[in-house]
């Protein structure tokens, strides 16, 4: 059940663990793949390993853990890791990615994936997987079966060494509900708050029997340059760069609340409307303002991380409530079921974290509720109830936990705002209609983070464009591990990779590579039996107004199309900054 | 002419428009010329006491703006910025 870890010890290596054997092989990392890591990598091992026809909480499903190519280098806030598999959820290729420590920490160690395949025969066994630079090894973790993500964290802190970092699933996962996340532990705290929420992975992962990754670094450093002096130099230079210019996210994604209101993109009572009469109490403003009287603040969740837009939000006799308190978990769990104190939405927050849930869609899946007249909008108990009864597994419960379309179908409610199985973020596709085309073109489904546009105005001739842009720039981005809040460039991560690999990157090749991620994704859908007719939204996007100007998704299925169709690359796709 | 970059959130009012060249003295003078020139575009900017919106941040020719009444030459460039992005 374990290896000392020790083939090729100098070089990158990569992890697989098969758990319906309780094996593990450390193999050296493909050369050939130098430049791939996060996202771009796992689609490459799910395309080639795992049949996209499986059964997504079956066997031959393939969990990836797989840090970006710069996790464990000094570049700034360049940590995130990416989790991959089949999704629950949509029936597709799914990419999360989360910060915390657990991507630099494994790259420190050289291991540039985790690869888990098979299943236990026992269900009702658990499993931890400890990563350390003297061995690899799944241990028994009976124990923690059942334990939420906090209490798991703080009793993990315990076994292992100061410096570990954690990946865990909270109930939910072990239940293998399809809005199931998986957790990542905060750089200070060690807090399970960061998650690779989308897609119902922590389903996957609890499919495996795998309930937690515990990651010791050791006396591991950063991972070192061919270029040390250049390298060097551009973190500096570039962290310089970002600190002089407007550090836009300085007090959290929430202060974009007023933006999203008067834009008509706050969604409110299951996105019957645009704008939500709580946007004052429910502005990010609130939980600044919070500071001064309940404590609390801004941090960096990852080590080296210089945007630090994440809050640390307490309740009102000064205890730890929650984090990060975020825009899209505001909006779903708040204006979108139409609850207003901000109080309500950290309890929500803290419970989908704890539970292991996706705050997205479980705030869709809540709404969709509500509105099928089963609980009234609002009712912030209500929702708190609904959260605790995924954690107990009941029958209700188990429907909300398996998300938005899952409640429709139950309900037979009309109003379900997904693509392919996932939740549709705050983001709205009527008022922002290449954002809406990235929604019915990505191939994770509805997800903002795969290619934001936040241009209402953009003529209908460049959103296909636009998307296609953004959708490219993004996965590049979730591949190199920079978070999409530092809003690198792609000439930024060809520079960094250049000197990090002592090598040029062209502007060529790290459009190719982007590209070619989009590209593997889509082939893994097809294979799975995704056709064009399955790149739309749905119909209440389409026929509910919102806004002033009464829009709807409008797009002509041509231009939906166009966004797949690789078009020549524009000067401004290399200046672009990726935006999620 | 100084020019206003506009961020694409803001392109509404503008129909798309990423520049604008506008006559004014000081940077208030060039946004509110772009609001005359584009109505609805101050509201995205201007908060109800005049002054800017807290996540609206201006920089003029790359240098960060404190002072809307900051006077601006015939070549400079008053770049808006706007908090996107979602979490």
């Amino acid at each position: 059940m374990s290896t000392n870890g020790s083939n090729g010890a100098s070089g990158d290596r990569l992890i697989r663990v098969d758990m319906t054997r309780g094996t593990i092989v450390v193999e050296p990392f493909p050369s050939g793949w130098k430049l791939l890591g996060g996202r771009a990598l796992s689609a490459r091992i799910l395309l080639e390993e795992c049949d996209p026809t499986c059964d997504p909480l079956g066997p031959d499903n393939v969990l990836i853990l797989a840090p970006g190519t710069l996790a464990g280098t000094a570049a700034p806030t360049s940590g995130r890791i990416s989790i991959g598999a089949k999704s629950p959820l949509t029936n597709g290729i799914k990419e999360a990615n989360a910060g915390g420590n657990p991507g630099q920490d494994l790259n420190k160690l050289g291991y540039r994936v985790v690869i888990v395949k098979g299943q236990p025969a026992d269900a009702d066994k658990r499993w931890g997987l400890e990563v350390s630079a003297d061995e690899v090894k799944l241990v028994p973790a009976d124990e923690h079966a059942g334990k939420w993500n906090y209490a798991l964290c703080e009793d993990l802190t315990k076994i292992y060494s100061k410096k570990a970092s954690f990946i865990t699933i909270g109930p939910a996962g072990e239940l293998r509900l399809k809005g199931a996340s998986v957790a990542c532990t905060d750089q200070d705290s060690r807090h399970p708050a960061r998650h690779a929420a989308r897609g119902g992975l922590g389903a996957v992962m609890g499919s495996k029997g795998l309930k937690y990754v515990a990651i010791d670094p050791g006396r591991s450093r950063a991972r070192k340059p061919a270029d040390a002096k250049g390298f060097a130099q551009l973190c500096k230079k570039y962290t310089r760069d970002y600190l002089d210019g407007p550090q836009m996210f300085k007090t959290g994604t929430s202060s974009v609340v007023p933006v999203a209101q008067m834009l008509n993109t706050f969604p409110t009572r299951n996105r019957v409307s645009g704008q939500s009469p709580h946007a004052e109490s429910l502005d990010g403003k609130r939980i600044v303002e919070s500071f001064e009287t309940r404590g609390g603040g801004m941090h960096n969740c990852l080590t080296g991380c210089v945007v630090k837009c994440s809050n640390i939000v307490h309740d009102a006799q000064g205890h730890y409530k929650t984090s990060a308190l975020e825009f899209e978990t505001i909006t779903m769990l708040g204006a979108n079921c139409d609850i207003g104190e901000m109080d309500d939405v950290a309890d929500l927050d803290r419970l989908c974290d704890e539970v292991g849930l996706d705050t997205i869609e479980m705030g869709a899946a809540i709404a969709v509720y509500m509105d099928a007249g089963k609980m009234e909008f609002g009712d912030a108990e209500g929702a708190k109830r609904l959260l605790k009864e995924i954690a107990e597994g009941t029958e209700l419960g188990k429907m909300i936990g398996n998300g938005a379309a899952e409640v429709g179908k139950q309900t037979h409610h009309h109003r379900v705002p997904v693509v392919k199985g996932q939740a549709i973020p705050a983001w709205d596709p009527r008022p922002l209609k290449a954002t809406g085309v990235t929604y019915a073109t990505s191939p994770m489904g509805a997800d903002h983070t795969a290619g934001l546009i936040v241009n209402p105005g953009m003529p209908e001739d460049q959103w296909a464009q636009a998307s296609q842009e953004a959708q490219l720039i993004n996965a590049v981005c979730d591949s190199s591990g920079f978070c999409q809040f530092m809003t690198p460039t792609l000439d930024d991560i060809r520079t960094f990779y250049g000197t990090f690999l002592g090598e040029e990157i062209t502007r060529e090749q790290i459009a190719d590579l982007g590209w070619q991620s989009l590209l593997d994704e889509w082939e893994f859908n097809r294979r799975a039996g995704y056709t064009e007719a399955d790149d739309v939204l749905p119909a209440c996007m389409k026929e509910d107004p919102i806004g002033p100007a009464k829009l709807v998704f409008d797009v002509k299925p041509e231009i939906i199309a166009q966004a797949k169709l690789r078009m020549e690359p524009r000067e401004e796709l290399f200046s672009t900054k990726a935006t999620g | 002419m100084p020019r206003v970059m506009i961020p694409p959130p803001y392109r509404g009012p503008t129909h798309g428009k990423g520049e604008i060249p506008v006559a004014g003295a000081t940077v208030r003078d060039c946004l509110n010329a772009v609001e005359a020139e584009c109505p609805g575009f101050g509201s995205l900017v201007f908060a109800g006491d005049g002054e800017l919106h807290r996540f609206v941040k201006l920089f003029c020719n790359g240098e960060p703006v404190e002072q809307l009444d900051l006077p601006v030459a015939e070549a400079d460039e008053i770049e808006v910025v706007a908090a996107i992005g979602g979490g």
